[in-house]
């Protein structure tokens, strides 16, 4: 219990740190905070317009005021204004979420399912090429950068083989529903995802790897073993499932490695998530947007974490009772 | 040979793989040390038609608008590795700084500089660079700020838990015993203690730094007039590398000497780990 309430401590104070930082960003900044806030055109208002802007925001009240002032419109879904779209933050982000969480998602789990599978298998024959390939290849992959692996993936697969598209998620004319509209969304899926999953892949499975040998060496595989049980069920039974414990914090804890992956991945394929409208945002110096994205992508993985502390216990039984 | 000398031979040729990561990283810093002074052009100036292929007189094509592509990878080559080493410096000074004053402080200073450090942990560490860079304005100096910003709080949370071993070891306990002043355990017997691991998380962060620049760079917030292997791909992608097949010399180049350097580092520090932690051999 208390362990619960140190932990929801900790990601309150995670939030409100985003938050203060958006907060004081703008007017930190040297000059008046008004062309983060308002878009660069306030150069061109007149004084009265001006004036009603400053008021908008609350520009002219003692800044302990506007920064409670922006924590209480921020809980009320209140993310400011879109210059660059003309609507409101929170619209802008709702249409994009949905497509980066099935990147981020989708890759989330492939690299789960191959990184414990390949981790298990590479250590149960340590040493074997299996074992020394994938150490390699993950060292490999690793040093490459995220955004140039998504590159080469569309020189070959998209502008030369022709085999997926270059960029999006749907075909702008395709069919709008049913299987067609479904295999559009999985065809433009399919860089993109594998990108992503090549690029968290090897951390899955280097811990999967490590904890393994470390629950091998435990005296109880012994035991399994020279009383006789059969190999197989030494893996799946006493190994496997004892390795999945750390493995499954660790995933969440490279979720924020994801989302940042994510971020470039979607630039790289113009994919309309939120790394894209980062992307975006940045260019056409809309501030709101940048710091409605910046934050969506925070609260993200708090709540991946969040989600982590609760499927611990299901997981482990003995911290069922005593907690984690 | 003393004995750090020796250390330092096995660090750097010990194995095979060390050997490799040294001799691409002597490579890579003889580039960024003379690499602009034997450009074959000023690589902001335009020496070219626009989308040339490789030739005699521009061995990696050119750009959009006609620049050549060798030599804009050969001033990049010293801009990305800059921004990398002076972020990693920061970060590392920062964190070893924080992780050191809170194994020895202990108490509510320990707390508060933990529960900073976990919140920077937490935060989704690029989509803060961004936000972070996009305010700042582009220039190498900002960037290498944005990015020691992000990257301090694993060298601080690392080399914490080393000081803290080094903290209860008995000859420390001793000279606090004897009336050792906070600032004399510190600078005498906490920080040579972790200083090995902070070499090592050093050469971690570089390359960390390397990539994180990239990244930055690609996505527009790199310095448009110091071009980074990172900002070339941001104009190779944004002015349709891929439309014009210019990708083969346009794209391939910076991306490889990224992942070459990142790939030096790594050896190298891998090596120095298995130098410093025997132990991580068997492994």
């Amino acid at each position: 219990m208390r362990w619960y309430v140190a932990r929801y401590g900790q990601y309150l104070l995670v939030l409100l740190a985003a938050l203060t930082l958006n907060f004081f960003l703008p007017r930190a900044m040297p000059g008046s905070p008004l062309p983060f806030l308002a878009g660069e055109e306030v150069g061109q208002l007149s004084s009265e317009q001006l004036a009603e802007v400053r008021a908008r925001y609350g520009l002219d009240a003692p800044l302990w005021q506007q920064y409670f002032r922006y924590l209480t419109s921020v809980v009320s879904g209140d993310w400011g204004f879109s210059y660059q779209a003309g609507r409101p933050v929170v619209a802008t982000l709702l249409d994009r979420l949905p497509w980066t969480l099935l990147l981020v998602g989708s890759s989330l789990l492939v690299a789960s399912v191959f990184g414990i599978a390949v981790g298990a298998l590479a250590s149960w024959r340590r040493g074997s090429a299996l074992d020394t390939g994938s150490l390699v290849a993950a060292i490999l992959v690793d040093s490459l950068p995220t955004f140039w692996l998504g590159m080469m993936l569309i020189a070959v697969f998209a502008v030369e083989l022709r085999w997926f598209p270059i960029f999006g998620a749907i075909h702008p004319w395709g069919p709008k529903s049913g299987w067609p509209y479904m295999a559009d969304i999985m065809q433009h899926l399919v860089l993109p995802a594998t990108t992503l999953t090549l690029a968290t892949l090897s951390g899955t499975f280097l811990v999967m790897r490590y904890a393994m040998l470390d629950v091998l060496g435990q005296d109880y595989i012994r035991t399994a073993r020279s009383k006789g049980v059969a190999e197989r069920r030494v893996l799946l039974k006493h190994t496997v499932r004892n390795a999945l414990l750390p493995v499954s914090t660790v995933m969440f804890l490279n979720l924020g490695l994801l989302v940042g992956g994510s971020t470039v991945i979607e630039t790289v394929f113009s994919y309309p998530g939120v790394g894209t409208l980062l992307y975006q945002s940045v260019l056409n110096r809309d501030y709101p947007v940048l710091q409605g994205a910046f934050l969506v992508l925070t609260v993200s993985v708090i709540a991946a974490n969040m989600l982590s502390d609760a499927a611990y216990p299901l997981l482990d039984p003995r911290v069922r009772r005593s907690g984690p | 040979m003393s004995r750090d000398q020796r250390a330092v031979r096995r660090v750097l040729f010990g194995t095979p793989t060390a050997i490799l990561g040294t001799l691409l990283l002597t490579v890579i810093v003889l580039v960024a040390l003379f690499g602009p002074a034997v450009a074959p052009y000023d690589p902001r100036q335009v020496s070219g038609r626009p989308f040339a292929a490789p030739s005699a007189e521009h061995w990696l094509g050119t750009n959009d608008i006609g620049q050549d592509i060798f030599s804009e990878v050969l001033w990049g080559t010293r801009v990305s590795l800059l921004i990398g080493l002076i972020a990693a410096s920061t970060a590392i000074t920062v964190g070893t700084s924080v992780g050191v004053v809170a194994s020895l402080a202990g108490g509510w200073v320990d707390t508060v500089l933990m529960r900073i450090t976990d919140i920077v942990l937490t935060i989704p560490f690029l989509p803060l660079a961004i936000v972070l860079a996009a305010f700042l304005g582009p220039s190498l100096w900002n960037t290498a700020l944005v990015i020691a910003l992000v990257i301090w709080a694993r060298p601080a949370r690392v080399v914490r838990s080393q000081g803290l071993s080094t903290r209860n070891l008995a000859f420390v306990e001793a000279a606090q015993a004897l009336g050792g002043t906070f600032w004399h355990i510190l600078t005498r017997h906490v920080l040579p203690g972790v200083l090995p691991l902070a070499l090592s998380q050093f050469i971690l962060a570089t390359s960390s730094s390397i990539l994180t620049e990239a990244s930055l760079a690609f996505l527009g917030l790199g310095d448009p007039i110091q071009k980074s292997w990172g900002t070339i791909l941001f104009y190779a992608q944004a002015r349709g590398a891929f439309l014009n097949g210019a990708w083969p010399w346009w794209v391939i180049p910076p991306g490889l000497l990224i992942s070459l350097t990142v790939l030096a580092f790594v050896l190298i520090g891998r090596s120095l780990e298995e130098t410093l932690m025997p132990r991580l051999r068997s492994r």
